[in-house]
């Protein structure tokens, strides 16, 4: 026995390792179960969630491998920082000025634009329509990878005495970069958008049309499971949807590079996507902390100040149309406040070749309840009543003079006019019968 | 031929190196291998932990060397992806193990065939995470060869600097 356990000595010390790690595999990885007697169960996947004693190698491995990492990256920092902000100072006094000038000019700004999106989620919370928004950010830098082709995770110098938790969004001002996965207590670790395990949703901006993005082997992230759709072309937008409830909706994503067939399902498709960050030279990145409405101290005082001097711009803006108006009034007319609305006419000629000045404007009374031949505008009385009311007649079919609108086809109606149309009209003008009516009640 | 067998009176003899180089230089190769891709991105075609771990398996010639530094720096590097722990821990057990008995064979001072052996070796371990994680998960990842072949590649370049690097902090006799 005992030269047997020495002859295979290298043999059983690899077999027992190898068994420890197969055990250590079956442990973390499970086959989901199947939706349905006899269906598939699909391809297996790893856990999300690590247990304790997969947690803590982790822990270990990121123990051991980050303190270096963030050494490295601070001495390079510190070699570019000692040159830019010792060394080569030159116009910073300026530079300074002016950019001092630019953040008080955007504070104000930005706590505008957050007036409006605090009344935009006020409105959609009327219609109970729910929507997650960046509050709150945290900026990281960027220390390590996980040195692997095949998972595509990064390394960020803070942790959870940061405040970061699992499943939080990494963003850059460009675009998405991946969730937060394992948060340790200085570090954490962040799984990218073309990792084959990551996963987003995100909807195609012109199209509309849904997917899950998801790396695929080659890096690049790509959005499966769509139905093959001739509309997907390249250079059209990603965003993401807003459906996880990891990435707030509408960050950009990235823009289709190229579309091509799903290998193992003949009618769906794979976009491949260009991502809007540069997702292998991350240096900075932004984790969203916060999707609440939490506003700082700072926030609010200019939220107050831009509301003050949005009130007072609103107090003089109305004190100006006021003035406007007394200003109006007091002015020398030029129109006359009581001129009908109506076009100029050819002045009318008298009798002796002067024109006649027209008359004053008489008011129009108004239509008689009960007319008899009494009432202006009754039978015989047009004429010389001094008045229109047959304009004001209910059959509108019939103008000023009673003529019919139709008689003159292509042509505008005769305006309407408070002079006597007798002598402008011609003799022997068909005139429709006018309704009676009576002046002296008001109906 | 004769370059490839064995003089048994200096090649088989096993070398020594000083405690801290088996720390320090698994060290620095899980931080170089974390690091570099922030320096040359998609273009990190190397494994430096195989790398080490083939090197010391080569030199010390000891199989359960071999084996157990392979699989402390694979798990290492395990642990820092977000996949299964265990997947590079046995595909590097496997190289420091087969590394270790090809040592005790072969000379290994010759650069060509470190190279071969690099290339090789860095081969197997991706042909068995491949395997680990297709066939014995069924973990549906897909896999581009041509980045495994240009990792393998990567590693042979690597290994003609790193292995005379290394080679200069044996204890000598």
């Amino acid at each position: 026995m005992e030269s047997f356990l020495s002859r295979y000595r290298n043999l059983i010390v690899l077999l027992a390792v190898l068994l420890a790690q197969v055990i250590g595999l079956a442990v973390q990885v499970r086959k989901p179960l199947a939706a349905a007697p006899g269906a598939a169960g699909g391809p297996a996947v790893h856990q999300t969630k690590d247990g304790r004693g997969v947690m803590l190698i982790r822990l270990w491995s990121a123990s051991l491998v980050t303190p270096f990492e963030r050494a490295i990256h601070g001495s390079g920092e510190g070699l570019n920082g000692l040159w830019s902000e010792y060394v080569d100072l030159r116009h910073v006094k300026d530079q300074n000025k002016d950019l001092q000038q630019t953040i008080d000019r955007l504070r104000l700004e930005q706590a505008e634009l957050r007036e409006d999106a605090l009344q935009g989620q006020r409105l959609q919370a009327m219609v109970k329509f729910r929507q997650n928004y960046v509050y709150q950010t945290t900026p990281a830098q960027v220390i390590g990878t996980s040195g692997s082709t095949q998972s595509h995770v990064i390394y960020i110098d803070k942790g959870a005495l940061d405040g970061l938790a699992q499943d939080m969004a990494v963003i850059t001002g460009d675009g998405i970069v991946g969730k937060v996965r394992d948060v340790f207590p200085h570090t954490a670790q962040v799984l990218v958008i073309n990792d084959q395990t990551s996963g987003a949703g995100v909807i195609l901006e012109t199209t509309r049309i849904r997917g899950i993005l998801r790396g695929n082997a080659s890096g690049q992230p790509q959005v499966i499971n769509i139905i093959a759709d001739q509309r997907i072309q390249p250079g059209e937008h990603v965003l993401t949807a807003g459906g996880d409830q990891i990435f707030p909706r509408g960050l950009p994503v990235g823009v289709v590079e190229k579309v091509l067939p799903d290998p193992e399902r003949g009618s769906f498709i794979n976009v491949v996507v260009k991502p809007a960050a540069d997702l292998q030279h991350l240096d900075e990145v932004l984790v969203v902390t916060s999707l609440d409405a939490h506003l700082s101290p700072q926030q609010q005082a200019d939220l107050a100040t831009s509301e003050d001097l949005k009130g007072a711009e609103a107090a003089a803006d109305a004190e100006r149309k006021k003035a406007a108006a007394e200003m109006e009034e007091r002015l020398p007319g030029l129109k006359d406040p009581n001129a009908p609305n109506t076009p100029a006419v050819a002045p009318v000629i008298g009798p002796d070749g002067k024109p006649i000045p027209p008359p004053p404007v008489a008011p129009k009374p108004l239509p008689a309840a009960h007319p008899d031949r009494f009432s202006p505008g009754a039978a015989g009385d047009a004429p010389t009543s001094g008045t229109d009311s047959g304009a004001d007649t209910p059959d509108a079919s019939t103008d000023s003079n009673g003529a019919e609108k139709s008689e003159k086809p292509g042509k505008p109606a005769t305006p309407k006019s408070s002079t006597p149309s007798a002598p402008a009209k011609p003799k022997g003008s068909p005139t429709t019968p006018k309704t009676p009516q009576f002046s002296g009640r008001v109906q | 031929m004769q370059a490839l067998i064995p003089d048994y009176r200096r090649d088989l003899e096993i070398r020594r190196y000083p405690l801290y180089i088996y720390v320090l230089v698994p060290l620095a190769a899980l931080v170089l291998q974390a690091w570099l891709p922030r320096i040359l991105g998609r273009f990190a075609y190397m494994d430096l932990p195989l790398l080490v771990t083939v090197y010391f398996a080569l030199n010390r010639r000891s199989p359960i060397h071999g084996t157990l530094l392979g699989a402390v720096m694979g798990t290492l590097e395990d642990g820092l992806t977000q996949g299964a722990i265990g997947i590079h821990g046995i595909a590097n057990t496997v190289c420091g193990f087969l590394a270790a008995s090809i040592g005790i064979r072969i000379v290994v001072e010759n650069n060509i065939i470190r190279m071969m052996l690099n290339f090789a070796f860095t081969l197997l371990s991706s042909a068995t995470m491949i395997f680990i994680s297709r066939v014995l998960l069924g973990l549906g990842w897909h896999t581009a060869w041509l980045d495994e072949v240009l990792r393998a590649a990567g590693n042979s370049i690597a290994g003609l600097i790193v292995f005379p690097l290394l080679d200069l902090t044996q204890i000598r006799d």
